[in-house]
């Protein structure tokens, strides 16, 4: 055993002491470190790598005390400086190789015909984000889907129709006053309206007029209660008699249901307050189902 | 045959820095140049919507407002879809900022309209109650400068081939008779504010500077 020997054990004892020393400091035992199997895999690795450098770091300090070299040196040097001449390492040597085949079918294959499109990669994350989102809220209950309406009101709805739905002093529709005011009802029956893309089609103006409209504005933004005026018949055709539209062929006049909701935020809609512009393609249709469903709690 | 650059260190610094250089201009200069071209039915900005340029860079709306939507699904699900170069292909220059203290703008021509900018102009507190945005009175009254505004399209046009028609000439009979095309377009926003002095600062033939901004940030989709 020799001088070199003997300090580089001493220094590995050195080291592990002072890793003893720092887990005793910070208040790790070893049973600790049993219970835990990550945290002693830390300590046993800590152990490894200090034998390791210690061991590997003296072989090569030992080797360059007494080695010396041999071999058939190439024919050139340059200014004194010569090179032996050596087989190239089998491992490097193939890599190299690897390398060179893997760089021609890059520049024929790989890079042409997979070529990597950033925006292609965002959108596959998307697509796959959101079915998954709908695949997870097939069936979400009513409570989920009241907190996810809040949410996305809050973000895309709240900078026009303010945080409680109020429309902000008449901005834009009031969502807590019930589905219409008496002055939207009787701006669309005097103008119409052909925005929402319903299976009815237009709306034309100008259905009734004057006491009639007035009787059927303060019926309809009552939120319908009381007698029915009997000039809703001519309401009725199309948006039947309870007002809901007859299943999505026309617009709910009675509340906020899902189709309503989509086909608004499908087209946008220019009414008497203002203009709403089109949301496609922005909300999913678990989405817009869950925006409905917050709506309709808010009057 | 290069021994000689071998001797000269330093000639042989400037051969590696243009072959680098090459493989660079090689690699990076057509996609570039591909992906700067107009995007398909990108029109260049009216003069309305140049002026409404001047006053969002002249009142600093960069410093808080970038418009540029990066491709994350939590940007494009708020902004809409990610911007592409060949979209700023008109931006002289383009306004992408580096700060959000405010949204990106970028595409709020999509999803907020004429008269929500009004009120929001007005008072920003009166439409999102905790936004720290201050309020732009002054741009009610300011007048905008169209006729800058028409002067930059035309250099645009000489100078860099932009798609302006032959009604965009140098000369002060084109623009007189180029003047009431902008007041129409301007007409038409004020039509949907409700602020009655600059619907009558409109009808008089004068631009507030909220018009031209409206009709700028209505431009942005």
């Amino acid at each position: 055993m020799n001088a070199l020997m003997i300090k580089g054990i001493a220094f590995a004892v050195v080291l592990m002491l002072a890793t003893i020393y720092v887990l005793a400091s910070m208040n790790i035992t070893l049973q600790m470190l049993i219970d835990d199997p990550i945290k002693g895999l830390t300590v046993i690795g800590a152990g490894v790598i200090i034998i390791l450098s210690v061991v590997v770091s003296f072989k090569y300090i030992n080797q360059m005390k007494t080695d010396t070299a041999t071999g058939e040196l190439a024919d050139e040097n340059w200014d004194g400086i010569g090179e032996y001449k050596n087989e190239l390492p089998v491992g490097w040597a193939f890599s190299f190789l690897g390398t060179m085949i893997w760089a021609m079918w890059y520049w024929t294959v790989g890079y042409p015909v997979n070529s990597f499109s950033q925006i292609g990669q965002l959108n596959e994350e998307v697509l796959a984000y959101n079915s998954k989102f709908e695949e997870m809220h097939k069936n979400a209950d009513a409570a989920t889907l009241k907190e996810m309406g809040e949410s996305i009101f809050l973000v895309q709805c709240a900078p026009c129709h303010g945080e409680t739905g109020d429309g902000l002093s008449g901005k834009a529709q009031d969502f807590t006053a019930g589905r219409f005011s008496k002055e939207q009802v009787l701006d669309v029956i005097k103008n119409g309206s052909n925005q929402l893309g319903y299976q009815m089609g237009a709306m034309p103006g100008g259905m009734a007029s004057g006491t009639d409209a007035e009787a059927i504005a303060t019926w309809v933004a009552g939120g319908m209660k009381g007698e029915k005026p009997a000039t809703f018949a001519v309401c009725e055709s199309c948006h039947g008699p309870d007002g809901k539209g007859m299943n999505g062929m026309a617009a709910n006049i009675a509340e906020y249901d899902n189709t309503l909701v989509h086909n608004v935020l499908e087209h946008g809609k220019k009414g008497s307050i203002g203009r709403m512009p089109s949301f496609k393609g922005r909300l999913t249709p678990v989405q817009e189902k869950a925006l409905a469903s917050y709506l309709s709690t808010m009057k | 045959m290069f021994h000689w650059l071998e001797k000269n260190p330093f000639f042989f610094a400037v051969g590696v820095f243009v072959v680098i250089a090459f493989a660079g201009l090689v690699e990076i200069l057509p996609n570039f140049s591909e992906a700067s071209r107009p995007v398909i039915g990108l029109k260049p900005y009216t003069v309305l919507e140049l002026a409404g340029k001047e006053v969002y860079k002249k009142d600093n709306c960069i410093a808080c407002h970038s418009q540029l939507i990066r491709p994350f699904k939590s940007e494009t699900d708020r902004y809409g879809q990610v911007s592409l170069s060949g979209e700023y292909a008109y931006d002289r220059p383009f306004l992408w900022g580096s700060k959000r203290t405010g949204p990106d703008l970028h595409r709020v021509g999509n999803y907020r309209t004429t008269d929500w900018h009004e009120n929001h102009m007005w008072n920003p507190q009166s439409v999102v109650p905790k936004s720290i945005m201050p309020a732009y009175k002054h741009m009610f009254t300011n007048i905008a400068d169209i006729e800058t505004a028409y002067a930059e399209a035309v250099t645009v046009k000489n100078a860099f081939n932009t798609p302006y028609g032959d009604e965009f000439q140098g000369t002060r009979a084109a623009w007189d008779a180029y003047r009431p095309k902008v007041i129409e377009e301007a007409k038409a926003i004020a039509a949907d504010m409700k602020n009655q002095d600059v619907k009558d600062t409109v009808a008089k033939g004068e631009i507030p500077e909220i018009v031209a901004l409206i009709a700028y940030l209505n431009r942005l989709k």
